[in-house]
């Protein structure tokens, strides 16, 4: 792809009533969002306005921490069911993309392949399936599990999953309904996988014909060297935490590498950094909001928030505004870990104010023209192709980004003026 | 208030009859085309029916593919999960109910996934919780052969009992929201399953409110004593198969008084008996239909039916003109296989005539509105239904006709319903709303 067909893309990653963890508190949020399905409707219609590509639904089979005096002062214990929520919205939508996340460690390929293509056929051809294994504790005692499967038995798991769901959507390619011969299909052309592996025994056919996108686009977080590797192999979106323009640049050309060692078209993989844009009339008035959002967060919250994501320590008792103590390796998201140790020690931070980095870490607050210019640099100087975006909490900042900085975008070329095709694969340029 | 017939639209898209497809009037791609099947739940919501009703299957059947390549529901379909959500978003008073196994499903996700539905629906969903029959379907999962019947069902019994305990995780009020404070719920409204059974180990809590519903619907369809029992003890809508008036009065009080010595009230266990339904201006017009429909089955596929009601027999290996000779008792559906012996003792018919017929008389009631209605009246007035899970052999064209011409003549007699008079599927059932933590 050259300069001049190269287009920013959108997805927006949406958490009910806000992707900050106090995000719900603040005073124009709307905090019972999360089980509204009517909110999610105007939200969808929304994000449409602004031509984004794909409305994103995270997943965790579990609530989201197991200490509820954290747990209960946030949005993290009711969501709807991905596939049901966005196969609701396919109905009350036209353009935009609808990717949900499903585990491969706790699911059967043969219930998601199915779902998956069915969501891709309600839609006519805008399912995309957010790939993850999973690493939350809580989830394997859904499950009859102790544990977690091991890092790198996860992957090999995830990645023998995907065939199958990958050999599952291609086993009745094409169906002929033709009356006048009785034959609905051509038994030529099945195609049933029979598949023997490690960790799956799946017949096949599928039960439902191939969707309309042939494959619905697969998008995929790991930013760990095992969880690159998957990404690179089996990944059409790449979404990930990136602090700064450096990292992003690093990653971005790390992993394209990566994808044309696999064989396939680096330009046919997106890289997309997650961004949380807050916007207002002066970069001043931003900031002040980013302040309100860390005054939200209350201590207890703070605390887990700093824990959860480091694994293997126990801050009970540590002072918030002291260091951060030891944290050792575990069997937990590596890539996480490392990230926030690393930032803690190199500036100092206090357990606080690691929370406040992890919780704004991806904010970028500015005026329109600033956030402009920052999703434009990241962009033309090959740290994302687009950004997975999520709003501190909402509406108001979905409001304030698609009416300010998306025309913005749009006087300067970067983005499209409105859908190219009616799947999401052509709207994001993956044909 | 009199009592009022309970129906619930039955939809395979395009049709129950396995050659529904070929029918001129049909959209042979409805089974994974949204506008249709969403118009055919709107006839069924403007028809006032309790709610629509989707079968399933986790895979498909292992028949030939000389059969299987003339069929389309089996090949061809929405997930129904994924359809209820769809139809959830495009109806607004019609409950919706789906099939999901309790063989090769997870508690926890179907649990999650049915009180996803019933949020997003606002309180319209219900569960029909059946054991897989098909060998088609275990193969999809790693088992070489079907799971034997009564571990089947201790397995579903186990099942349903962690999915009601995971839906009363939260208390009804647990959800605060309140900011000012920062409580988003009430940790004393929270309470972890920790279930460890036999066949599952499921901590919880689930990750969403309790379910407007409380719990969804529960529907079952066994007629095994297995089926029976566990009918009677959890399931909320039971439907059967059966077809002669005096084995649905047996099946109906059996099925009461089970309930009754497991100590529920019999009222709020509704049996709906299976009615497939053709009807037209007359009698010769209803007929004309069906014959237009026979007309439609491949030889092939008759064959292939009447082995699948077998329990999975290959016919094709047997003298078609030969009698049908004693074969193994069915893992799949004992019911059925009976219901097929029973005939062909009766009439010491051949295989090949056995075929014919099986696949001609589908059990369809065809007949005048005044007819139909009739029957559904005295199957309701003698103890035999308290109303009825309507099958419609193609799509919409039976649908269409039995809203046009029987729903008018039912609620001429006071039988049915003519406006939604509560919001939810429970509502129109006139089944209570589940306290937290009552174990059924």
């Amino acid at each position: 792809m050259d300069a001049v067909s190269r287009f920013l893309t959108f997805g927006a990653l949406v958490q009910g009533s806000g992707g900050h963890i106090a995000g719900w508190r603040h005073p124009e949020a709307y905090s019972t969002g999360q089980l509204d399905f009517g909110f999610h409707v105007d939200l969808a219609k929304l994000l449409e306005r602004g031509r984004f590509a794909a409305f994103f639904v995270a997943d965790v089979v579990a609530i989201w921490g197991h200490q509820l005096e954290s747990l209960s002062r946030t949005g993290r214990a009711e969501f709807f069911e991905p596939l049901t929520l966005l196969s609701a919205l396919s109905t009350v939508t036209r353009d935009i993309g609808l990717v949900g996340t499903a585990t491969t460690t706790y699911n059967e390929p043969y219930h998601i392949a199915r779902k998956f293509a069915s969501l891709d056929h309600l839609s006519r051809g805008r399912a995309g399936w957010n790939v993850v294994t999973s690493v939350v504790p809580l989830e394997a005692a859904n499950f009859g599990r102790a544990e977690h499967l091991e890092h790198s038995l996860r992957y090999r798991r995830a990645a023998e999953f995907v065939d199958v769901v990958r050999a599952l959507w291609d086993s009745l390619p094409e169906v002929l309904r033709d009356k006048e011969s009785g034959r609905y299909y051509d038994p030529d052309v099945l195609a049933p996988p029979h598949h023997d592996g490690e960790h799956f025994t799946v017949r096949g056919p599928l039960n439902i014909s191939r969707p309309p996108q042939g494959h619905p686009v697969l998008f995929q977080a790991g930013s760990s060297a095992t969880g690159q590797d998957f990404a690179a192999r089996y990944g059409e979106v790449l979404f990930t935490d990136q602090p700064d323009l450096a990292s992003a640049q690093r990653f971005y050309a790390g992993v394209k590498r990566k994808v044309a060692d696999a064989g396939r078209d680096p330009d046919r993989v997106l890289v997309w950094p997650v961004l949380a844009p807050l916007v207002a009339d002066t970069e001043a008035a931003a900031r002040a909001r980013v302040r309100e959002l860390d005054e939200l967060l209350h201590d207890d919250v703070a605390r887990r928030l700093v824990q959860d994501n480091l694994g293997e320590v126990d801050l009970t008792g540590h002072d918030l505004d002291g260091p951060l103590p030891e944290v050792p390796e575990g069997n937990r998201s590596k890539s996480r870990r490392d990230l926030l140790v690393g930032l803690a020690r190199r500036e100092n931070l206090t357990i606080r104010q690691l929370a406040h980095r992890y919780t704004g870490g991806s904010i970028v607050a500015g005026t329109p023209e600033q956030v402009a210019d920052r999703l434009e640099t990241w962009f033309r100087e090959r740290g994302a192709d687009g950004f997975n975006v999520t709003f501190p909490y909402l509406p108001g900042p979905a409001v304030d980004f698609v009416e300010q900085v998306v025309p913005e975008l749009r006087r300067r070329g970067l983005v499209r003026a409105d859908y190219e095709g009616t799947t999401l694969r052509a709207n994001l340029g993956l044909g | 208030m009199s009592r009022k017939l309970h129906l619930t639209a039955f939809l395979k898209p395009p049709g129950e009859y396995l050659a529904a497809w070929r029918h001129p009037e049909v959209d042979p791609g409805a089974g994974v085309d949204f506008e249709s099947v969403l118009a055919f739940a709107r006839t069924a919501e403007d028809a006032k029916f309790d709610a629509v009703f989707f079968a399933d299957l986790v895979g498909v059947p292992l028949e030939s593919q000389d059969v299987l390549s003339r069929v389309s529901v089996v090949n061809d379909s929405f997930e129904p999960t994924t359809l209820l959500a769809a139809l959830a978003a495009g109806t607004s008073r019609i409950g919706l109910i789906a099939t999901a196994s309790t063989t090769y499903n997870e508690p926890y996700h179907l649990a999650r996934t049915f009180a996803s539905l019933d949020h997003l629906s606002a309180g319209r969903v219900g569960w029909n919780a059946v054991t897989s029959l098909n060998d088609g379907e275990a193969l999809n999962f790693g088992r070489s052969a079907h799971v034997a019947h009564a571990d089947r069902y201790a397995r579903a019994e186990e099942f349903h009992d962690v999915v009601v305990g995971l839906w009363d995780s939260f208390a009804d009020d647990a959800f605060r929201h309140d900011r000012d404070s920062g409580v988003y719920f009430d940790p004393d409204g929270l309470r972890s399953l920790r279930h460890k059974g036999e066949h599952f180990s499921v901590e919880g809590p689930l990750n969403i409110a309790r379910p407007p519903q409380g719990r969804p619907v529960v529907v079952q369809a066994g007629a095994s004593e297995a089926g029976r029992r566990f009918a009677a003890r959890v399931a909320e809508v039971v439907f059967s198969g059966v077809r002669d008036l005096a084995a649905a009065r047996e099946f109906y009080a059996d099925i009461k008084a089970r309930a009754a010595a497991f100590g529920r009230d019999p009222g709020s266990l509704k049996v709906l008996p299976a009615l497939s339904v053709l009807t037209g201006e007359t009698r010769t017009e209803a007929e004309s239909k069906m014959d237009t429909l026979r007309t439609l089955m491949p030889p092939q596929v008759a064959l292939a039916h009447l082995g699948y009601l077998l329990g999975g027999v290959d016919l094709t290996a047997l003298p078609a003109d030969g009698p049908l000779p004693d074969l193994p008792e069915s893992n799949q559906s004992r019911t059925a296989q009976a219901e097929v012996y029973r005939r062909a003792r009766a009439r010491g018919a051949t295989i090949r005539e056995l075929a014919a017929e099986i696949s001609a008389d589908t059990g369809t009631v065809v007949g005048t509105p005044v007819e139909i209605a009739d029957r559904m009246e005295e199957w309701f007035r003698t103890g035999a239904a308290d109303g009825f899970t309507v099958i419609f052999p193609y799509l919409p064209g039976t649908l269409d006709d039995f809203t046009r011409l029987v729903v008018p003549e039912l609620r001429r007699r006071g039988l049915f319903r003519t406006a939604y008079e509560g919001a939810t599927l429970r509502d129109h059932l006139g089944l209570p709303r589940p306290e937290r933590g009552t174990v059924p």
